[in-house]
């Protein structure tokens, strides 16, 4: 019995709990009900380790490995181990980190947005994609840290007080980004965080071991399920959905600020901000379609995140892929409207220049493959669609890699113009900070309820008081009640 | 510097003994073993080579030196600074007149020196081969100074020898060669033109009457004086007054680079063009097989072989005979079936030459570079004669010869085969590296192996040295005394800056040795010196002073042409085959002959034309590249001439078809730790007949492929007004022409802007009519600004760190292109983009204008070089410093910051020295810093003075009215920068009847 779900034969104060039922599939699938979604999730946690789950970590932490030397390396050579240059001062460092910080956007999408929309389908996905928001952001971080030259100085962009006296220098985008970044970060923790209390509840409820008892005993914050504390949580959880929004717009935005507050033709553009939001978006939920596709299967809750979740997201991947291909539409336009040379060349340089197998890379995985997803049989046929959010996530980092590379690598003088390769280190670096996602990702879905068990219960068909279907007994209880406020 | 603890005294064993320590009072042996840990394994010995103390007694007798000016003292004291000496406040540099002969010539330079330690090179104003400015070569040189790779003594067979063994063998060896009159001991020097080593093998003749005294430079001036011993009956010295000159024709002269007085002639020739001051501009027309820097500063450039330039000359010769030039009886007419085979368009040139010489005598000059003919030269002299171009007043000045010793490359094929036919018993090489500059005919690294007594004066452990009995370890140029005259016979001392860092010996003093006499090298100098002054102490005082024997340049020579021994030579000429592919063989743009490859600055400084760095090339025009199926870094095969080398193609702007231009002196083979396998040595199919141009040479494509080192991989402006140029049509139409090539909209600014019109605003003006491309400055600015050197797998990766760099454009076909060099460096905007970006303010703007860096709070984002639409900015992506060794460290600057790590770093318009002629302003009590009392490192190298740099606030600076200039113009004023350099468009005074050729 779970305390976690609150029982009231009171009618509720809103009564929008299921989703419209006509003529769209059920969110909950299998003949779940409040007992088995408890046990389903709760099992993973607190269940035996499944056999893969060793695999998968031991990979992952290999991975990690692999980032720590590559970090070792690199602070105890220089960020020259990296293969930019005089003319090229950002690469895949800056790159990484935009491509990182752009999949930390469904997350919190789907937990404020889509939560302020009322979007119910959002239930079974947002921890998930929260907790990849997170973990995505921390990979983020790993750049602007440690790509500086002087890494042990890097606090120096923190408005500290100190002995010299110096401040940051507020005109910078860089300390935007800080600000930005850190904010973001932050809320996005505390919003994932404060969805958790009630199921971190229901794992200590059910722990079998003192540590875990503890642990999670600590984790819940004394949470006892009580009408009051369910009451408070919403109202907070409504709160910090009111608090992300902004942030999940202007995080990006301020992040494409580093690129269009510069002088440099293709990067001083105006159609940045909303461009880098669609972008984030867009590849955010293809790595939660990959994640999903991945972690569905293999922790059984095919019957929580279900085909229609899938669809969904797909739909979105639809709509803000189109919305890229438009804004980089948009840029040609603008090249040859504003009459400038320098933007014209730099945009011809893109599609014909030395760069131009990145850019049609960038172009076909974003532009064309998502638009297979206009056929249903696509958007809902998982070999598809995993294909179709990896390709995504490619063209993604390809877009970041063409805006920053191919704007720097020739410029106004031309004499500087230069050519980027890539070092060894850079891949390595590229390919650690998937072993640092990867690992806190696998020891998120082993120790952390992948589904927040209160929410997606308030999906349920039993948790309407007005469902017609209420015979349908979840196991033999009245059907739980959320409070919205 | 690593501390050396002081040397204990010898432990007297009746003294008391304190101890430190139970431990060492027990004496155990756990003690002893501990006390290593304690002080590092070495801390107890002096470091390999010099260290501190070493240092500080160098340091101490260069103090010493420092009174020069006044009075030598003994260098074996040590001035503590409890008593300082005279002039020297610690802090302040001293600057010291000396005198760097190099490329037949000496160059008058004052060097900087910081407590005793030289640290950079500046031209002295008084000396007419410098005035005021240098070559890259003169300001390169002081990094040899501190060479690690210098050895600290001499070496017998490999074994170490003091210098008193030494010495004592060179003395025994003098004595037992006076008993047989000198027979079978050979000298061989470098080609000098020092009074005092002429006096000292003068000394040498008398003493040993049957040794011989043989001269040899791998770039010799042989041609040249051959050419005059032709036209006027006996070899002289020709210095050129380019200013005086409205028509240069150089024939496969590279006047403005590597022929001659080339500082001199540089300044000669922009004079001649400074269209600002209403100079009508003189006309440049160059006849060459490479793209020299004098190419890429031509109005016309002719690109045709070496081999056929003789033709062209003659053609001339004959053109201008045809003209009513009397070239002399006979000349014209021998020239004419001599001066056949021309193309088309060489024809076309001749004939425009030729008319406009015709009719502007007195104001042309004809130029036969070092690497054509006697006949060349003497064809070349007869017109200038007949031009009316030669005598005092004129372009052309002949001075009497240093002396008539040929140094070409039959000297050294004759020595190899006296060598075989064992008439050497003893061999002393002073100087030079005969093993690896010799002719390949000559087999010289064979013939020294058979030769007894073999002795090497060298300041490394080169090829030479390797094989001789002997090594000598030389002194450096500014470790020694010594002396030169110049071109024009100006005298000027050698005086050294510091004690022998590494305790070598000059040539004079080895010399000196071999004679068993005991004078110093400083006796020696005085003494040839003093033979000339009235008032000997007080002349010898301001000789010192000065730099430079006021009043000692040799008289101009009245010459007589001999025409008749031209005919003569005309009719017998041959000139090389015209069969196969042509090489022609230049001084390396990095190592010179071989002597600099161990210079780091040198071999990162990339060359004029396709900015290579750290090595060499077989130079190919893009058609013959085509046609022999090659690209751009293919290696190729060049074989010939008895030998053949791979070596990597570049392709090369205005290269002749179906020549091939070589480099020589770099693929050192000896174990030196900068110069060693950088580049390829072209010397084995040198030979010494075709030793500068040679024929019949084949190549042919091996399959590999070497990616070369080059800092700018673009050469075309891509239709953008960066680099702006127009003809002097244009000019007289429009003088302002270049401001209107890019738009000027009104903009406005974001914030307000800080206000400029007080105190000082910094500029700087660069007149691209004045630039040559020689990289004199680039050198400048990497001493003064202690800037790193990266490599050349850094210069593969774009990660040199000049923080000015010449930009070449081309314009054209890639075969015939129009050149244009542009010095590039932070043009410290008012609007600066990179400040505004920098998280952390660790690039600001300074009160006076300067883009400041604060290297000790730049975290290393990058974002300002991201943002710089110059790309001047320059990041320490590794310690590039981390690795020097302590004599390394004595050339850095004191007063600008070595870098670390991890922080950006450019141009800063010398700040240090801005500084410290505000101190000094301040001192003195002014208000603000007087006009030319700041030129930055750039600035003060220039040969031809094209950047001005002063106070923009201070209307009547000459930076003001050189920024005045209605050539003036600014780089990207369209994106709002506002940059405070302002670039002066180049002019071209192009002949209208060369219009499409």
């Amino acid at each position: 019995m779970s305390t976690s779900v609150p029982i009231s034969n009171e009618k509720p104060v809103a009564a929008v709990n299921t989703d419209d039922p006509v003529g769209r599939h059920p969110l909950v699938l299998g003949g779940l009900g409040f007992k088995s979604i408890t046990d389903r999730v709760a099992g993973i946690s607190l269940g035996k380790t499944p056999k893969t789950w060793p695999f998968a970590l031991a990979l992952a932490v290999s991975l990690l490995m692999v980032l720590g030397g590559s970090l070792g390396w690199l602070v105890s050579q220089g960020v020259g181990v990296w293969g930019m240059n005089s003319t090229i001062g950002w690469a895949w460092d800056i790159t990484g980190f935009v491509f990182w910080i752009g999949i930390g956007h469904a997350g919190t999408l789907i937990s404020a947005i889509l939560y302020l929309f009322r979007q119910k389908w959002r239930t079974s996905i947002n921890r998930a994609a929260e907790a990849m928001t997170i973990f995505a952001v921390l990979a983020a971080l790993i750049y602007p840290a440690f790509h500086v030259g002087r890494v042990w100085f890097a606090y120096w962009m923190l408005p500290i007080p100190n002995q010299m006296g110096m401040w940051p220098q507020m005109k910078s985008p860089l300390l935007w980004d800080v600000f930005a970044v850190s904010t973001y970060a932050t809320v996005s923790a505390l919003f994932w965080f404060v969805g958790l209390v009630p199921d971190f509840a229901t794992l200590r409820d059910r722990a079998d071991t003192k540590t875990k008892q503890i642990v999670y005993g600590i984790l819940s914050l004394g949470w006892r399920g009580s009408h009051r504390a369910w009451l408070h949580y919403e109202r907070a959880y409504q709160i910090f959905a009111g608090l992300s929004t902004p942030l999940v717009l202007s995080v990006h935005t301020i992040v494409s600020f580093d690129f269009a507050v510069s002088i440099l033709p293709g990067w001083h553009t105006t159609i940045f901000p909303p461009y880098f939001v669609a972008g984030a978006i867009f590849s955010g939920f293809a790595m939660v379609v990959t994640l999903m596709v991945v972690a569905r299967t293999a922790l059984g809750l095919k019957h929580l995140i279900t085909m229609r979740h899938l669809e969904n997201m797909n739909k979105i991947i639809l709509a803000t892929g189109t919305m890229v291909g438009y804004a980089y539409g948009i840029e040609f336009f603008m090249a040859w409207y504003s009459g400038n040379p320098y933007e014209s060349f730099a945009l011809m340089n893109r599609v014909f220049g030395p760069y131009a197998w990145a850019y049609w890379t960038m172009v076909s995985c974003n532009v064309l493959f998502p638009q297979l997803f206009w056929f249903k049989k696509i958007r809902t046929s998982i070999p598809a669609m995993f294909a179709i959010s990896i390709v995504v996530n490619v063209g993604m980092w390809f877009e970041r890699f063409v805006i920053i590379v191919t704007s720097l690598h020739r410029d106004y003088i031309p004499s500087s113009w230069s050519y980027y390769r890539p070092s060894l280190v850079d891949m390595s670096t590229f390919v650690g900070t998937f072993g640092l996602f990867l690992t806190l990702f696998l020891l998120f879905c082993r120790f952390v309820p992948v589904i927040a068990i209160g929410e997606v219960k308030g999906v349920l068909p039993a948790a309407d008081p007005h469902n017609p279907h209420d015979a349908h007994d979840a196991h033999g209880e009245k059907a739980g009640v959320e409070h919205h406020g | 510097m690593k501390r050396v603890p002081l040397p204990l005294a010898p432990e007297d064993p009746n003294a008391k003994r304190w101890w430190r320590s139970l431990g060492e009072h027990a004496g155990s042996p756990e003690f002893k073993e501990s006390l290593p840990a304690e002080f590092p394994p070495g801390a107890a010995l002096p470091p390999e080579g010099e260290g501190r103390r070493q240092f500080l007694t160098v340091m101490g007798a260069s103090a010493a030196i420092a009174t020069l000016a006044g009075c030598r003292r003994p260098e074996e004291h040590i001035m503590p600074y409890t008593r300082r000496p005279e002039e020297v406040v610690e802090g302040n540099p001293l600057y010291f007149a000396t005198t760097f002969p190099f490329q037949g010539t000496a160059y008058g330079l004052l060097v900087e020196s910081h407590e005793g330690r030289p640290t950079k090179v500046e031209g002295n104003p008084q000396h007419p081969e410098s005035l005021g400015t240098t070559t890259l070569w003169s300001q390169a040189f002081i990094l040899d100074l501190y060479d690690p790779d210098r050895t600290n003594s001499p070496r017998n067979k490999g074994q170490t020898k003091t210098w008193a063994e030494a010495s004592d063998f060179l003395r025994a060896e003098g004595e037992r060669l006076k008993a047989q009159q000198g027979k079978g001991l050979v000298v061989l020097t470098e080609s000098h033109r020092s009074p005092s080593l002429a006096a000292q093998l003068r000394a040498l003749r008398e003493a040993l009457p049957q040794a011989k005294v043989v001269r040899y430079e791998p770039f010799s001036s042989d041609n040249a004086h051959e050419g005059e011993r032709l036209a006027f009956g006996r070899p002289l010295s020709m210095s050129l007054d380019l200013a005086k000159a409205k028509t240069i024709v150089t024939l496969d002269a590279d006047v403005l680079s590597s022929d001659g007085s080339t500082v001199r002639q540089a300044r000669g020739f922009v004079a001649g063009r400074d269209v600002d001051k209403g100079v009508e501009p003189n006309r440049l027309y160059v006849i060459e097989s490479h793209l020299s820097t004098t190419g890429g500063s031509a109005d016309h450039r002719l690109r045709i072989q070496s081999r056929q330039v003789p033709a062209f000359a003659f053609a001339l010769a004959a053109e201008l005979g045809k003209l009513g030039v009397d070239l002399g009886a006979g000349v014209a007419a021998a020239a004419e079936p001599k001066g056949q085979g021309l193309s088309e368009k060489a024809k076309r040139f001749v004939v425009a030459i030729a008319k406009e010489l015709a009719g502007n005598r007195g104001r042309g000059v004809v130029v036969a570079g070092r690497k054509q003919p006697a006949e060349v030269h003497a064809v070349a002299h007869l017109i200038n004669q007949a031009l009316d171009a030669i005598g005092e007043g004129k372009p052309v000045r002949f001075h009497a010869a240093f002396d008539e010793d040929r140094d070409g490359p039959t000297v050294l094929t004759d020595l190899a085969a006296s060598i075989g036919k064992n008439e050497v018993e003893t061999l002393l090489i002073l100087g030079g590296n005969p093993v690896f500059n010799a002719p390949a005919d000559a087999r010289f690294a064979e013939a020294i192996g058979k030769v007894r007594t073999s002795i090497h004066l060298s300041t490394v452990i080169d090829e030479t040295s390797e094989k001789t009995t002997w090594h000598l370890n030389r002194t450096h140029l500014l470790e020694a005394w010594g002396d030169a005259r110049s071109v024009d016979g100006t005298q000027s001392i050698v005086q050294p800056l510091i004690a022998p860092l590494f305790d070598g010996k000059s040539e004079l003093e080895v010399l000196e040795m071999l004679l068993g006499g005991n004078r110093s090298g400083y006796d020696m100098v005085r003494a040839t010196a003093l033979g000339k002054a009235a008032d000997a102490e007080k002349g010898w005082r301001k000789a010192l002073h000065d730099g430079v024997w006021a009043g000692s340049a040799s008289p101009v020579e009245a010459v007589t042409p001999a025409p008749d021994a031209v005919v003569k030579a005309l009719g017998a000429f041959k000139g090389v085959s015209m069969d196969g592919l042509e090489v022609t063989f230049r001084p390396d743009d990095h190592a010179y002959d071989g002597r600099f490859a161990n210079n780091a600055w040198l071999q990162e400084l990339p060359d004029p034309s396709v900015k290579q760095t750290w090595g060499n090339a077989a130079g190919l025009s893009f058609s013959t590249a085509n046609k022999l199926g090659v690209k751009d870094g293919d290696v190729i095969t060049v074989s010939g001439a008895g030998g053949s080398i791979t070596i990597p193609v570049a392709i090369m702007p205005g290269q002749a078809d179906d020549s091939i231009s070589l480099t020589f002196g770099q693929g050192r083979r000896a174990a030196l730790r900068v110069a060693h396998k950088v580049g390829v040595d072209t010397g084995p199919i040198r030979q010494s007949a075709g030793f500068d141009v040679a024929s019949g040479f084949s190549a042919q494509r091996t399959g590999g492929f070497v990616q070369a080192a080059r800092t700018q991989e673009h050469f075309s402006m891509e239709g953008r007004p960066v680099a702006r140029e127009g003809s002097y049509e244009e000019f007289k139409k429009d003088p302002t022409f270049a401001k209107k090539e890019a738009p000027r909209p009104e903009l406005f600014n974001l914030w307000t802007s800080p206000v400029v019109d007080q105190g000082h605003a910094w500029g700087m003006a660069i007149d691209l009519n004045a630039c040559l491309g020689c990289s004199a400055c680039v050198t400048a600015c990497q001493a003064e600004n202690n800037t790193p050197v990266v490599g050349p797998d850094g210069v593969t990766r774009s990660r040199e760190m000049h923080w000015l760099r010449i930009d070449r454009y081309y314009d054209g076909s890639p075969d015939e292109p129009e050149t244009i060099s542009q010095p590039m460096l932070c043009q410290h905007c008012e609007s600066a983009p990179c400040e505004q970006v920098c998280p952390v303010a660790a690039t600001t703007h300074s009160p006076e204008g300067l883009n400041d860096m604060a290297y000790n709070r730049c975290i290393g984002t990058r974002y300002c070089a991201n943002n710089c639409p110059f790309k001047v900015r320059r990041f320490n992506y590794f310690h590039y410093n981390k690795d020097h060794d302590e004599f390394r460290k004595l050339q850095f600057n004191p007063e600008v910051t070595v870098r670390s790590r991890g922080v950006m770093e450019k141009c800063t318009f010398c700040v240090q020295r801005i500084n410290r002629a505000k101190i000094e302003a301040k001192r003195d009590g002014k208000t603000r810093v007087e006009d030319g009392k700041i030129a930055t490192a750039c600035q003060a190298a220039c040969p031809t003075q094209a950047i001005t740099f002063g106070d923009l606030n201070d209307p009547k600076s000459a930076v003001s009215e050189r920024a005045a200039s209605a050539r003036g113009y600014k780089l990207l004023e369209d994106i709002n920068v506002k940059p405070r350099i302002t670039y002066l468009a180049r002019i071209r005074n192009r002949n209208p009847e060369l219009e499409g050729a």
